[in-house]
């Protein structure tokens, strides 16, 4: 019978079925100092042991600071969860990547830049972002603290069988730089909703999704947890084989691997999915969230909603709306280019990779950041910021005006000491606008690299299809 | 389970509101329970007694993974949340760590409790008195494991 991508990683990796219980098997743990300390708790107060330390690989990237690192970390509590995760790694034999390692970084960048990620594979961390790997066409998971116990002691999990939902991106973008592969994902929330892909596990799909980099389609992969999905998934093709080749820890007999991939990990003509959206790509443009939920999205070009017009005729919609608004303190009816704003981030789990640097910097090049702006660029990992300096990067930042930082979650999700101050305003490359995510008070604005940069130099939101991005 | 009700009526009540991300570093469950809700409800913790339930629309708990979102709900003495739809992530973090009883409520028994409400509820019967009110409410069953793990008392307790 046909089958989905989704259904060939499933049925591939259960190791038992009972009555609508499914025990699947782990191939690629990855593990982070939040939501691992009670995890390894867990284990040590029932003698158990990591079952497979050689699938298991940590980071420390929600804590850390990105500042100075030869500096010690002021915040104790901060450093003590950065500790423990070093005394846990070493204590149970997990190969850790610490603050000074040059693999350091946010576990959704470090993962593929390593070759961890692999195609096929199910992959799983106690982070919600980790829908990222699906860009490798590996069925990731996020999981809360009690099942990365469950998978440490087991390497498996249990899990209720998702339905499959297909979303097909098709179409030529009027132009690739100014229309991102960010601007494609927030397109789609803001047309399914943030519950639209509940209980689903989303294969993207269609002619523009071959034509996105690896990186790109992390980024579109990444935010599928902000549709409600379980998981996002892309299938392998040409450039994911490209990009993995030769990374640190993909297998020795990498082209057997690929000529498998290549014959197991597509879609079947005619397998049928649970449900389908399509979404035409030459009529997006770029993208700003207004509000305090991702799917509070509106085109650059357009005007902030008022709650009626959001809700289209549903009274919570509407609520929501008016709450958001009123959180956000923005009117409704000003255009989305008027919004001033106070902040810029440019990082976390979806845009911090190289390309995202390249594309922001050449907005940003022999131009200054306003100067109401305190701006920032956190690349995603060490390697990133390596490769990002090689090519001059860190110094047409710097000269504009931008912070250039060491990497990690930073500013994302306000637990490190990159926060907004309440009623700060910032235009942010990552994922979750919700009220006080970047610190308490702290208004978000969810935008593209490219926007991002552009709106740091001219201290309001602009159209960057207006800019020569070439 | 008997208990009042805490009544949120929005969808989306994210897990950066539930336990803001500032307090992810702390590991005292009693510490957790000062800050539940206290990106949405300051006074949470002050009007939140042992044994109430939260009432709340579509999609509760979405965003991240954070366990302590659960954790911090259950310290605080909320034994059920009793939404129209969960995110899955707190969901399975819910059953899993056994903090509290997720319950999907249908449209008009979201409408019909209200703040303040009594409730008890009897997961045997799968049903909900309204004391307050006067009404009994008729809730789907658990999903046959869900039910199993609650009843073992979490997925470490569990055996298949």
């Amino acid at each position: 019978m046909a089958q989905t991508l989704f259904e060939k990683i499933w049925n591939s990796h259960v190791v038992d079925e009972q009555s609508g219980r499914w025990l699947l098997y782990i191939d690629r743990h990855l593990v982070h100092e939040v939501t691992s300390p009670q995890a390894f708790d867990g284990l040590r107060s029932n003698k158990r042991k990591v079952r497979r330390t050689d699938l298991t690989f940590a980071t420390v990237d929600h804590n850390v600071p990105t500042s100075d690192r030869s500096l010690p970390i002021v915040d104790q509590t901060s450093a003590m969860q950065i500790m423990a995760l070093e005394k846990n790694c070493k204590e149970f034999g997990i190969q850790l990547f610490d603050i000074h390692s040059p693999n350091q970084g946010i576990v959704h960048v470090i993962g593929p830049e390593l070759g961890i990620t692999l195609p096929g594979t199910t992959i799983v961390c106690g982070d919600s972002h980790t829908s990222t790997h699906g860009a490798f066409g590996s069925l990731a998971f996020g999981i809360g603290t009690s099942d990365v116990e469950h998978v440490l002691a087991t390497q498996c999990i249990w899990m209720e069988k998702p339905k499959t939902f297909e979303i097909k991106i098709e179409g030529k973008r009027r132009n690739p730089h100014a229309v991102t592969a960010k601007d494609i994902i927030l397109s789609i929330i803001k047309q399914i909703g943030t519950g639209g892909g509940v209980g689903t596990v989303i294969e993207y799909r269609g002619d523009t999704i071959s034509e996105l980099s690896m990186e790109q389609r992390m980024t579109i992969c990444n935010m599928s947890i902000e549709a409600g999905a379980r998981a996002g998934l892309i299938a392998p093709d040409e450039k994911t084989f490209q990009y993995l080749k030769g990374r640190k820890y993909v297998p020795k007999n990498y082209d057997e691997y690929v000529e498998y991939w290549c014959e197991n990990l597509k879609t079947d003509s005619g397998a049928k999915f649970d449900k389908s959206f399509t979404i035409q790509t030459d009529e997006i443009v770029p993208q700003v969230s207004w509000g305090t939920n991702p799917a509070m999205t509106v085109d650059v070009t357009g005007r902030v909603p008022s709650p009626e017009e959001y809700a289209r005729g549903n009274p919570d919609e509407e609520k929501a709306a008016a709450k958001a608004l009123q959180y956000m303190e923005l009117k409704p009816g000003i255009s989305i280019t008027d919004i001033s704003i106070d902040r810029v981030f440019i990082g976390s789990c979806t845009n911090s990779r190289l390309e995202d640097l390249i594309e922001a910097s050449k907005v940003v090049k022999g131009k200054k950041v306003s100067s109401k702006v305190r701006a920032m660029v956190v690349p995603g990992s060490q390697l990133v910021k390596k490769q990002a300096e090689e090519l001059g990067l860190d110094k047409i930042f710097k000269d504009s005006g931008f912070e250039w930082r060491e990497s990690g979650c930073s500013m994302c999700l306000g637990m490190n000491p990159d926060i907004l101050a309440s009623g700060e305003r910032c235009a942010s490359t990552s994922n979750r606008n919700f009220e006080g995510r970047q610190g308490f008070g702290g208004r978000t604005h969810l935008v593209s690299p490219v926007m991002a940069a552009a709106a740091a130099i001219n201290g309001h939101f602009v159209d960057v299809q207006d800019l020569d991005l070439n | 389970m008997k208990g009042s009700v805490i009544k949120y009526e929005q969808d989306n009540i994210d897990t950066d509101v539930i336990l803001p991300g500032p307090y992810l570093k702390i590991h005292d469950y009693d510490e957790l329970a000062k800050h539940a809700m206290e990106g949405l409800d300051k006074d949470f913790h002050k009007k939140v007694k042992p044994g109430d339930f939260i009432v709340a629309g579509r999609n509760f708990g979405c965003g991240s993974s954070r366990e302590h979102a659960p954790i911090a709900l259950s310290s605080s003495g909320i034994k059920a949340v009793l939404a129209l739809s969960f995110a899955r992530i707190f969901y399975r973090n819910a059953v899993d760590g056994a903090f509290l009883l997720p319950i999907e409520i249908d449209e008009n028994v979201y409408k019909d409790i209200s703040d303040g409400d009594s409730l008890e509820i009897d997961t045997a019967k799968n049903e909900i008195k309204n004391l307050t009110k006067n009404k009994t409410y008729k809730i789907k069953p658990f999903p046959d494991l869900i039910g199993k793990i609650i009843a073992a008392g979490g997925l470490f307790n569990y055996k298949p």
